[in-house]
């Protein structure tokens, strides 16, 4: 650690846990459930992906509570959690926006489901109005 | 490994005596390229007795208001360490400062 850090300095709980992740058009793609850490090269300790969903919130929450929430969510899960890489990360303010859209991420399987299959067939919901 | 595996972990000095816990961990955007910007980087620990309010930010912003509110948080974090991610180190499950 040094007096005058280099680049921007950010609290992980402060600044990132639980803001909204949105994408390239500014739609909710999820919120940050939790983060990955990797050791680098030099032996550093660096975060490589946003975690998302209940499987990576419930390891957060802890206790009876998170456990519970843990359990539910792998029981309906056969892959590994969603995670999005830091790569997509273009912009850290008050919420995480991506240089990807939502549909790509597969992030939120279910919603992008109901989006695709209900919510499009709705007159009105692309916006033909404006 | 994530974020989660050390915020709100007991971190002990090099004596085994528990200073406090993990309330947030400090980073420096200066890692490795990856899509065009630098990985953030693990700099500090912050490190506090308490856990209660730290995620309202008001023990590290200094005019945040309302000023009963910052005013109380800050006491209860009058504590609050920022202690060099590179002299912790685990052992056996337990998390330890390795200087002195």
């Amino acid at each position: 650690m040094s007096d005058q850090p280099a680049g921007r300095v950010l609290d992980l709980n402060l600044h990132l846990l639980d803001r909204q992740v949105v994408d390239t058009e500014g739609l909710l793609v999820c919120k940050v459930d939790d983060l990955e850490l990797e050791p680098g090269e030099n032996g550093a300790l660096y975060v490589t992906a946003i975690l998302v969903g209940p499987r990576a919130l419930g390891s957060r929450i802890g206790g009876r509570l998170g456990r519970w929430i843990m359990s539910i969510a792998s029981r309906q899960a056969t892959t590994p959690p969603p995670r999005i890489d830091m790569s997509r990360v273009r912009a850290i303010a008050s919420a995480v926006t991506l240089d990807a859209h939502r549909a790509d991420l597969g992030v939120a399987p279910l919603d992008d489901w109901v989006d695709r299959h209900i919510i499009s067939r709705i007159p009105g919901s692309r916006h033909e109005s404006e | 490994m994530k974020a989660s595996d050390f915020i709100g972990r007991e971190v002990r000095d090099h004596e085994g005596a528990s200073i406090g816990v993990i309330t947030d961990l400090r980073c420096v955007q200066d890692g490795p390229l990856r899509g065009g910007a630098a990985l953030l980087r693990v700099d500090a620990a912050l490190i506090s007795t308490r856990h209660t309010g730290a995620t309202l930010g008001y023990d590290r912003r200094p005019r945040q208001g309302p000023w009963m509110i910052r005013a109380a948080v800050r006491w209860l974090h009058r504590e609050l360490r920022v202690v060099p991610w590179s002299t912790i180190a685990e052992h056996d499950g337990v998390l330890q400062i390795t200087t002195h």
